[in-house]
């Protein structure tokens, strides 16, 4: 690889720089060009642009440190322009900050090299004998600042990419339209240009603020739930009566009591407007109670989701990693066994604000969208595919929303379909907000699965084969509803395999994973069922609960230490090193679980503690759960949760510390209380007293073991730590009272119903 | 009739067109382009869309607009002016937060903060009637308080308890 100096002497391309400002669309239409995503302004501050959102976790604060870091700038001199699809160029998925980071990093990498050169021209001497400070090249004796080197000029740079921008193509198999998505992944930069060691990094690692924090705490943030054009139009949508209800009739719209509203039906699809807000909420709400739908109730009821799931024919897996016969001949051959099966039910994202999008759909067929979605690129694609323009005459800006937690990653749940369909039938800018009812019951899911597992332990207790066969619904139908009901174009992948758990204990010799796919449950009827999506972590927050309750079982077999029997199963130095840091902080007690005193009946609170690991992207975690369980009552309370992770460099500890609490929050309320009720109808659990997640009184405390490497890239430290506390969780159940709860959440009426069965 | 209805809010007095059954939510956001609160759940279960009204959070998403005559409204947007008063400074002498906002701003409260602008009314309330709280007053406070608990799926809980107790340290000076 090049060193930063002899980069300068070879890099390609002349020190000519463009002149004048360029119009952000043209910018944003040549991503090869250095000023789609980085401009350095006269007054020696830093505009950057990616097309990754904010999705809470800091990224705002992240990207302008490392872009900080190789310019050696302040963070505070960068101002980024996040997600709009006509003034960003990158546009891969939000959850992909690696990739993204990976991004920005190197463009400013190649924009300092440029700048060297250009410094050392002006100063007259070697670009090797300069160093740069806070926006400024040094020389011996002269300096001069980025801004007076470019003034009234641009750098110009060629920035190597690779990759395409998001389109529906005709790629494998898909269902519903024969189009799916290609090109997800956004653009890449390549090259390998010379950037700042981590040892010397300055910004990177330290707690810069997350830069949107002082507008929204003031009120003057602009949400997506606050765009308002002239003569924008209010929607609110009449959804069907059930899952699979198709219109009789639309209920009559009485214009003496609701002057300015209008019903607008296409298909299925049917919503009032009007100018003003509350009117189109109180005449959606009087023609809903007069609209006609169809019978339906094709669902199994929630409570018998594992059943359905067992009696459907799987067939063979949709992936598989690992050795069938090998693992087969240890399970016969093993001292013990353990096999079980385990079960989760439906969950979703539960945002505190639904849904919201405002569509400006003109005459002239270019449309312009304001959304909250994690994808811009691919929703764009999506939405000029649904009306049947070409992407270049839609354009699609990213607002501060609610946390999606993963369900706009592909684009397509939300409200912008619905505002897209209604903007061209209206020929009127639509804002169409979803109510909180209508957002539990018709956005997409994280499906519930059901799995089993078996283990084999030799005779010192080693575990020494494992077998996890995980059976889960569609995981991907990001289809926009709005879509689906007025019956226009839209696509989703065929349910697949998506294996997606790492295997942390390499010292397991025989180790096979499956995962077994099916489409949504009720795909056959006229909506498609519940449509499966990712949720934080996805795929391997579920498969790893798996994984982590089966070593946790083993741990039970061998009665060993749940810490040391992982120690003893990994030869992996950065988890064995996380591992023990945590033990050390947390004065764990090294002993065999069920703790002595674990018992399953009284009206005194019991102890427990239970742990897990998860190894994500670049990022080694363990988790340590202390709980008290009223065995009468079943209720758990998780006392302390302790996290372990180390995650590379870490790049901004403070919101690495928020992000790791708040997941930690997540995986708590999944563990205890989270679940998506239906009957065979509809969704039930439909408002935040059905849909119960986490109070501040639950939140237990938290305590952080992070470590941070400087011979380590940046790892994700925003995914991984929600998957912790289920298994941690109930494995602490288990040792508290002897009994192995086989299913999440861990209700007190689920515990009672454990525990009583002895 | 529209235009009969004058509300008190964030110290002015504010006339304003709605229906008398619209709910207070609505006409701060669309009428007085208002847009701390926000629309949550829109049946007070959550938080997201809460106020001061004489001083006690309420929940703006089910309160008709008819009912709050006569009665002041405080959105986070007043508040640096309710510290004002509360210092006897100027209204609207300086840039001043409430100490509640920069306690949010200094503990990096927010993540995608939607829910926050409910969290900052609940907190200045909470201190209004106990200046010192407990760990376990806050957590008692966010969860128990009527008519729901003040949800955070981002799970900012702790960074909330963080900030109210320094808030509080400030505030007393």
């Amino acid at each position: 690889m090049l060193t930063r100096r002899d980069f300068a002497k070879t890099a390609a391309g002349s020190l000519i720089v463009s002149l004048g400002a360029r119009a952000e669309a043209a910018v944003a239409a040549d991503p090869s060009n250095l000023q789609a995503w980085l401009e350095i302004r006269a007054d020696n501050t830093i505009l950057a642009r990616t097309g990754r959102g904010e999705t809470g976790t800091g990224m705002s604060a992240f990207y302008a440190q490392v872009v900080a870091e190789e310019l050696n700038v302040r963070p505070e001199m960068v101002t980024l322009i996040m997600g709009d699809t006509d003034r960003t160029p990158d546009g891969g998925y939000s959850s992909g900050f690696l990739t993204g980071a990976a991004n920005m990093r190197k463009v400013a990498a190649y924009a300092y090299q440029k700048l060297l050169e250009l410094a050392a021209e002006h100063l007259n001497t070697q670009s090797a004998r300069l160093t740069a400070s806070d926006g400024m090249i040094s020389g011996v004796n002269r300096s001069v600042t980025y801004g007076e080197l470019l003034r009234g000029r641009q750098l110009s740079l060629t920035i190597p990419l690779k990759g395409e921008p998001v389109r529906f193509a005709p790629v494998g198999k898909s269902s519903v339209t024969g189009l799916v998505w290609a090109g997800m992944g956004g653009l890449t930069v390549t090259g390998d240009p010379p950037v700042k060691p981590i040892s010397q990094y300055r910004v990177v690692g330290k707690s810069f603020p997350m830069p949107g924090i002082p507008a929204k705490v003031t009120g003057q943030t602009i949400w997506c739930c606050d765009v308002e054009l002239p003569g924008m139009l209010h929607a609110r949508m009449i959804r069907p009566a059930t899952l699979g209800s198709t219109v009789l009739s639309v209920g009559v719209l009485d214009n003496s009591k609701f002057p300015t509203a209008q019903v607008v039906r296409k298909g299925n699809l049917i919503a009032v407007v009007s100018p003003n807000e509350w009117e189109a909420v109180r005449a959606a709400s009087a023609v809903a109670a007069s609209t006609q739908w169809s019978q339906w109730s094709g669902l199994p009821r929630s409570e018998d989701l594992t059943q359905a799931l067992r009696a459907h024919p799987w067939g063979a897996p949709g992936a598989s990693k690992g050795d069938g016969v090998e693992v087969q001949k240890a399970l016969a051959t093993a001292a013990h066994t353990i096999s079980a099966s385990y079960e989760q039910p439906f969950i979703t994202h539960a945002p505190i604000g639904p849904f919201v999008a405002v569509a400006d759909v003109r005459a002239d067929g270019t449309a312009t969208v304001w959304s909250q979605i994690g994808h811009l690129q691919a929703s764009r694609a999506r939405l000029a595919h649904l009306l049947g323009v070409p992407p270049e005459k839609m354009i699609v800006r990213w607002l501060d929303h609610a946390g999606q937690f993963g369900r706009k990653t592909f684009g397509g749940d939300g409200a912008e379909a619905d505002a897209v369909i209604l903007s061209q039938m209206l020929g009127r800018p639509v804002r169409v907000q979803w109510s909180m009812e209508e957002d539990f019951a018709w956005s997409t899911f994280s499906p519930g699965w059901c799995a089993d597992i078996k283990g084999a332990l030799d005779a010192a207790g080693r575990l020494t084969a494992v077998d996890c066969a995980f059976y889960s619904p569609h995981m991907f139908d990001a289809r926009p509803l709005g879509a689906i009901l007025a019956r226009m174009p839209c696509g989703t992948v065929q349910p697949g395999g998506f294996l997606d758990a790492q295997w942390p204990y390499d010292k397991v010799e025989h180790c096979l994973q499956q995962v077994f796919a099916m489409d949504n449950i009720a795909w056959d009827s006229p909506y498609g069922g519940l449509r499966g999506n990712i949720m934080r972590t996805p795929g391997q927050r579920q498969q790893n609960f798996l994984i982590e309750s089966l070593v946790n079982e083993a741990v039970a077999v061998a009665r060993a230490d749940p810490i040391q029997f992982r120690l003893d199963h990994t030869s992996d130095p950065r988890l064995i090193g996380v591992i023990q840091e945590t033990a050390k902080a947390a004065n764990w007690e090294f002993r065999a679980s069920p703790g002595n005193d674990a018992r399953r009946t009284g009206s005194d609170p019991i102890t427990g503690r239970g742990v897990s690991v998860i190894v994500r992207a670049n990022a080694y975690w363990v988790g340590l759960a202390e709980i008290a369980v009223t065995p009468s009552t079943g209720l758990i309370r998780v006392t302390k949760f302790i996290v372990g992770v180390e995650c590379g460099k870490i790049i901004n500890p403070r919101q690495l510390d928020r992000c790791i609490k708040g997941g930690i929050v997540m995986g708590v309320g999944e563990a205890l209380k989270e679940e998506v009720t239906f009957d065979k109808a509809k969704v039930t659990s439909t408002d935040w007293s059905r849909y119960r997640i986490l109070t501040m009184q639950e939140t237990p405390e938290i305590q952080i073991v992070a470590i941070s490497r400087d011979d380590h890239s940046f790892g994700t430290g925003g995914e991984a730590p929600n998957a912790l506390p289920p298994p941690a969780i109930a494995a602490a159940l288990f040792d508290a009272t002897g009994a192995n709860p086989r299913r999440i959440p861990l209700t007190p009426e689920y515990v009672r119903t454990l525990l009583a069965a002895g | 009739m529209p235009g009969e209805l004058v509300l008190n809010v964030n110290g002015a007095a504010r006339p304003v067109a709605a229906a008398p059954d619209t709910p207070l939510l609505y006409v701060l956001r669309n009428e007085l382009k208002l847009r701390g609160p926000r629309l949550g759940c829109g049946m007070a279960q959550c938080g997201a869309c809460a106020v001061l009204l004489d001083g006690r959070e309420a929940r703006s998403c089910i309160l008709p607009v008819s009912a709050i005559v006569g009665k002041s409204v405080v959105t986070i947007e007043g508040l640096p002016n309710v510290w004002a008063e509360q210092k006897g400074l100027n209204r609207g002498s300086g840039q001043i937060l409430h100490p509640v906002q920069q306690a949010w701003i200094d503990e990096q409260v927010p993540q995608c903060g939607y829910c926050q602008s409910g969290m900052m009314i609940a907190a200045v309330h909470l201190l209004a009637r106990n200046p010192d709280p407990s760990v376990e007053e806050i957590r008692d406070a966010f969860t128990n308080t009527p008519p729901s608990p003040h949800l955070c799926r981002c799970g900012t809980y702790l960074a909330i308890i963080d900030a109210v107790r320094l808030a509080a340290k400030r505030m007393r000076g």
